[in-house]
Formats: structure tokens, sequence, C-alpha cells
């Protein structure tokens, strides 16, 4: 007992030496030797977050984004110096965020940019394209969001839900070809988060973030993790949930993600007063996601039909789309927006795998031609449809 | 199993809460002393955190425009032996200053005796200026006058190096007016951006009506090199004389010798408020050719300008370019009642 208590202490101590004396070199480096490594010129930087219109007043959430502390000097709209209030202060250390108050008589639509001098006299800006009142949660705009949730995530996924009745008619070879589409759909919707996520972290996300790094993270992470998940569904699934129903639920589930980071989008870009939410592009949502029903609907062609398990999954998927643009609209944050993509692209990159490996089961493995053919019009449909958003 | 779910639980946590730093980042530190600013409309905004607007208050003034105005430099005055008056100056120039050219903005400032603009150099016509030029910066300098003088006075192809490096310039005053000088360095842009150059006046042997005399010389500064100003000042320090304003008396000869020295823009322009101005272009004329309330002045134009208020209160006065007005160039007389 003494021994292997010894023993186990002494494992701990080798894992934590290392540790120890790296803490040792990063507190003298900072300290006795900082002068030392001081090589170049740090310049300030800092990154404007948000820009919110409210009464009489526009409102700039500052984030010092830079290697060295800054001090905020001054406030300008459209390059017009205006005496502005900085909340807590104007020092902010490294990664720190501040709120600048700036009254101003703003036009409703008209495009702003808001600029914020630091101390070394450096002016950084960030433009609005049409301004628009903050959206205050309030029922009546929850509502709105919840309407355009509703009619971007839950019916166009109902709607091809409804495929279902069909492909279960169809031959197995048909069947598969169907199975493929959807892995092409869902492989088009995993790039597609992805490449949002780094389109938003590269315009409104500091460089001190690693916003790439940051979406390959979770990627990666999303994707081991419900992959182990999924593993623990999908084996345990026997008597009520069968593994095909386990399958339709992870792809309900990534599916969902996805729809979380496709309303984030639309209510930030509301919020931001980016875009009037036409109707051409809440139709171009309606069309695009009506495929992923058929994504939900194809591995549960095989079963007798079970009504409530699949409007549940339909839920699953399209709901989030609701919470996504309350959040989006209501609490814009780029660094929520890109964690929530990425979740969703390593979700769907998961399910991609599982239903491939699905589909090997078969004798003639994941080689024939209704497999790839499948794959090709899963993508090319849902590029086809993308153009309409 | 165990461990391993509790570590997957702490990371979990450890992730949320950094998010949330992230994302409600003013949570924390928040004060509560309120305080009040006045917008340029007029507006009270109460605040718990730090205003930032452009109010010099006399503390943090490294440069003091109030003084800078009516301060004039007559040199150290003796007689030559042909009678004529001798004035000398000491001018020493400087380009390691940083500057506080607007409340909470720091500016590499190149100066002439520690200040932009550098003193203003005043003699009578027919006077000899004999200025002792030393360069104390780390870069080659000279110093450029505008008006009649000897080639190699010129300040162009004498080039003063830094370290105490030495010249000295002498030349007779004139022609009458108001003259600007300023470093003739290449390139030309930055040592004049930077902040060398000032005023030289030349009086009429016959001296000007008595007035109320002030310099103003409009510039401004490029704080992030972009070659557009982010600041313009009538004397260096944005909205200045709008919340410290020139106080005057009403019916009294009021005499402003005006310098655009303004880099990277086309023109400048002075507009007054109220009131219309005699004005005298470089100051070389006694008859005025305008009388108006507004000049434009290309980079270099200077005049005199002479006006009487009648009316005493506040009234503005500012480039008509409102964008130069509105990041700094502007200011205001207070018109005093005239004393019993």
């Amino acid at each position: 007992m003494e021994t292997t208590k010894s023993s186990k202490t002494k494992t701990i101590l080798a894992g934590v030496v290392p540790v120890i004396i790296l803490a040792a070199m990063v507190a003298y480096l900072f300290g006795p030797s900082s002068d030392l490594l001081n090589f170049g010129v740090s310049l300030p930087e800092i990154t404007i977050e948000r820009i919110d219109f409210v009464d009489s007043e526009i409102q700039v959430v500052v984030r010092n984004t830079g290697p060295i502390d800054v001090s905020i000097a001054q406030a300008d709209v459209n390059d017009r110096i205006h005496p502005a209030a900085i909340e807590p202060d104007k020092y902010l250390s490294r990664f720190e965020a501040a709120t600048v108050r700036i009254p101003f008589e703003w036009n409703e639509a008209e495009p702003y940019e808001i600029g914020l001098t630091v101390q070394d006299g450096t002016r950084f800006s960030q433009s609005v394209a049409a301004a628009a009142p903050a959206m205050k949660p309030s029922v009546e705009l929850a509502s709105y969001f919840a309407v355009i949730g509703t009619y971007v995530g839950i019916i166009p996924v109902m709607i091809g839900l409804l495929w279902l009745p069909f492909i279960a008619k169809l031959s197995p070879t048909k069947y598969k070809f169907f199975l493929a589409i959807t892995v092409g759909l869902l492989l088009f919707l995993g790039i597609d988060a992805v490449e949002e996520g780094l389109e938003i972290s590269s315009e409104r996300l500091a460089g001190s973030f690693n916003g790439q790094l940051l979406v390959a993270t979770v990627v990666v992470c999303s994707f081991i993790g419900l992959y182990y998940a999924s593993e623990k569904l999908v084996s345990r699934a026997s008597g009520k949930i069968t593994k095909s129903v386990a399958i339709a639920l992870m792809v309900s589930i990534g599916i969902g993600l996805h729809n979380l980071g496709e309303g984030l989008a639309i209510g930030a870009a509301i919020g931001l007063g980016e875009v009037a939410l036409s109707t051409f592009l809440i139709i171009g949502f309606t069309i695009h996601n009506t495929t992923e029903g058929l994504a939900i609907a194809a591995p549960m062609a095989r079963q007798k039909p079970m009504i409530a398990k699949l409007a549940a999954m339909g839920l699953i998927a399209g709901a989030p789309a609701i919470f996504g643009a309350w959040i989006g609209g209501f609490q814009y944050s780029p660094i929520y927006t890109i964690i929530f993509l990425a979740i969703g692209a390593g979700a769907i990159f998961q399910v991609v795998v599982s239903i491939m490996g699905w589909m090997r089961q078969d004798e003639k493995g994941l080689l024939s031609a209704p497999i790839a053919a499948g794959i090709a019009v899963g993508m090319i449909v849902m590029y086809l449809t993308s153009i309409l958003v | 199993m165990k461990a391993f779910s509790k570590m997957i639980s702490i990371l979990v946590v450890t992730t949320i809460v950094a998010t949330l730093y992230f994302v409600y980042p003013n949570a924390s530190d928040a004060k509560n002393e309120e305080k009040r600013f006045l917008t340029h409309t007029g507006a009270v905004i109460q605040t718990t955190g730090d205003i930032l607007d452009p109010v010099y208050t006399a503390q943090t003034v490294e440069f003091d425009p109030g003084k800078y105005l009516r301060e004039f430099s007559y040199g150290r005055v003796s007689t030559l032996e042909d009678g004529r008056t001798l004035r000398e100056f000491t001018i020493i120039a400087n380009d390691d200053k940083i500057m506080e050219i607007s409340p909470g903005v720091f500016y590499n400032a190149w100066t002439f005796n520690g200040t932009v603009p550098g003193p203003t150099i005043r003699a009578t016509e027919g006077d000899l200026v004999r200025i002792k030029f030393i360069n104390e910066g780390s870069k080659l300098h000279t110093i450029h006058f505008h008006g009649i003088h000897a080639a190699e006075m010129d300040g162009v192809f004498e080039p003063v190096g830094g370290g105490g490096g030495q010249f000295t310039y002498e030349f007779e005053a004139g022609p009458v007016g108001v003259h600007p000088y300023h470093c003739h360095i290449m390139p030309l842009e930055e040592h004049i951006s930077h902040g060398l150059y000032g005023a030289y006046i030349v009086d009429p042997k016959v001296p000007r009506k008595q007035a109320d005399e002030m310099v103003m010389i409009l510039n401004g500064f490029d704080t992030d090199f972009d070659t557009e100003n982010n600041f313009y000042a009538a004397n260096t320090i944005p909205f200045y004389y709008q919340h410290h304003p020139i106080q005057i008396n009403a019916n009294e000869l009021i005499r402003v010798y005006v310098i655009n020295i303004l880099e990277f823009d086309q023109i400048n322009n002075f507009h007054l408020h109220g009131n219309l101005y005699d004005y005298y272009p470089s100051g070389t004329y006694s008859v005025p050719s305008q009388y108006t309330d507004m000049i434009t002045l290309s980079q270099g134009e200077r005049g005199i300008m002479e006006f009487t208020y009648t009316y005493h209160g506040k009234y503005l006065f500012h480039a008509h370019k409102t964008e130069f007005a509105e990041k700094g160039w502007t200011g205001l007389f207070l018109v005093k009642e005239p004393e019993a």
C-alpha cells in the first residue's frame, strides 16, 4: 500500500515538474529578462466588435486585440470628432473590452463609419451599411424571429420529410442513390458552415483570436465528441431505437446545429442592419433547407413509419433556427456564431462518416455508381439552391 | 472512467467560463461615480466611465495656445554702428519630443524652441535680424524664412546637421507683412507636418494702428501617417479656443496675423461669425483687398485680418471647410462689454 502510494506521488511529481519549470521560465521572461526580448515596435490594435444605434446615441463595443495596453483617446462618427463617454474606463489591457457611448442623432438606414483613436494617434474604424435601431428583446420581436426561424428551419425540414413514403418504395439501388444524395447534401452543409465560420472570423474577429484555428479546433472536437456519442448510441440501439433511427437522430442533431448557426447569421444580419430580410431570401432558405428533410428521411426509409419520431427529428433539426435568430438578433457575438457553426460542421461530418459506414455494409461497398452519382447530385442540388440565398 | 468524465466536465466548464468572459467582458470592475459632459450641441450626458472629449485643461497642456496667441518674440535688441537696430534670436530644433496634441493623443512633434508652432519672430522693417540656429535633433534641419534675403540665407542648400549643428541666418527685415518660416529639408512634407514652422512678422516703420494683436497658425496633425490629417486646429490644439474662448473687448480693433501651414490638404479657410474683417493678403499692402467673413488659403498663404466687434457675446470662428472645423479647427471669441 505504502509503495503504490509513493509511486503514485512520484508519477504525479514527474508530470508536474515540467509544468513548474515552464512556469518559472515564463515568470523569468516576463520579469527580469523582459527588456531583453523587446525587439521592434509593438503597435496598439483595437477591434470594434459591435455598433448599436440607440436613442440619440451610438454605442460601440471595442476590445484591445493588440500586444500592448491601450488607452482610447477619442471617438468619431464618419471621421468627425465627437465628445463621447467610455465605460467602464478608457484604459484597456490586453483582451479587455469597453463600451463607447457617442451621443449622436443618427439617421435610420444611412451608412456610418465609427472611428476610435488610441493614444499614439492611430485611428481604427468599422462601418455599418445601414443604421438600424438596436433590437431590444420584446415579445413582438421574439415572435418575429420565431416566425422567420419557422419558415427557414422547421417548415422546410418537415416538407423534406414528406419524401419518406417515396423513398420507402424505392429499390435498394435507388435507395442507395438517395442515401448518397444525403451524403452530398450534408458534405455541402458542412463545408458551407466551415466557410461561413472562416468568413465571420476574418470579418468580425480580431486576428489575435486565431479565428481560423478556432474553427478547426471546434470542428475536430465536435466531430470526435459526436462520433464517440453516436457510436455509444448506435451500439446500444436495440428494440425501440434501431440503428437507422439512431443515425437519423444524429443527422437531425447535426442539421439542427447547422440551422442554429444559420439562424444566428440571419438574426445577426438583421441586428447589424446588414440586410433587410426579403421574402426572396426567405424563399431561398426554405427551398435550400427542404433538402435537409430528405437527409433525415433517407436513413429512416426502411423502417415502419414512425410519424411521432419523425416529427420530433424535424423539430430537432429545424427549431434551432429560431433560437439562433434570437441569439443572433439580440446578443450577437462573432465568437458564439463561429463556435456554433463549427460545432454544426463537425456534427455534420460525423453524420457523413456514419452514413457512409452504414452504406458500406452492403457487399458492393462504397464504390458503386448510385453512390458516386448520389453524392455528386447532392452537392450540385445544394449549390444550385444556395444561389437563391 | 470516472476521472475521465470529471476531466471532461472540468474542460467544458472552463470553456464556457472563458467564452462568457469574452462575450460579456464588461461585467467586472464597473465604477459608480457619475461624470457629466456636454456634447457639441449642448446636450448633457452622464456616464460612470471616462469622458472622451477634446477639452484641454491647464494641467495637461504642454503647449499653451492661450499664451502662444499673443506672445511675440522681439529678440535681444541692440543698435548697430550705422544706427540700425539688431535683433538677435536663438532657435533650437528638436525632433524627439512626444507631445500631447489632443487629450490622450501623443505625437512625436518636431519643434523649434520646444513648441509647435515655433516662436513668433517679430521685427520692424529695416532691422537686422540675426538668428542663431542650433539643431539638437537627430536629423538635418534648417530654417527657411519667407521674405527678402541673400540666397545663402534661404535655408535650403545649407543643411544643418543634428546633434548640435549650427548656422546663423542674417538678413534685413522685409518686406512688411506676415510670413511663415519653416524647415526646408526633404522630405519637406515630413518636416513641416511634424511641426517645424512658425510666424515671422515685419512691422512697418510707421507702426500700424494700436490693436489687440494675435497670431493664428492654421495647422493639423496626421497622427496615423496616412497622408490625411487626423486633427486640425488654429494653433495646434484641436478645439482649444472653443473650450477656452479668446477674450476680446467690444469696440477695440482686433488684428489677427493668420498663416495657413496645413500639410496634405489643398486649402484651408477662415470664417468669422457675426462680423466681417478687412483682409490684407500677406500684410504687405496697407489697403485691404477684401471686406469679408471668409477667406480661402492654400498652404503657405497668409495675411492680416482686422475687425471690431460692436456687440458682446460669444462668436465662433472656424474653417468653413466643415470637416476641418469638426476635427478641431474651431474657436470662440468672447466679446466683453467695454469697461466703463
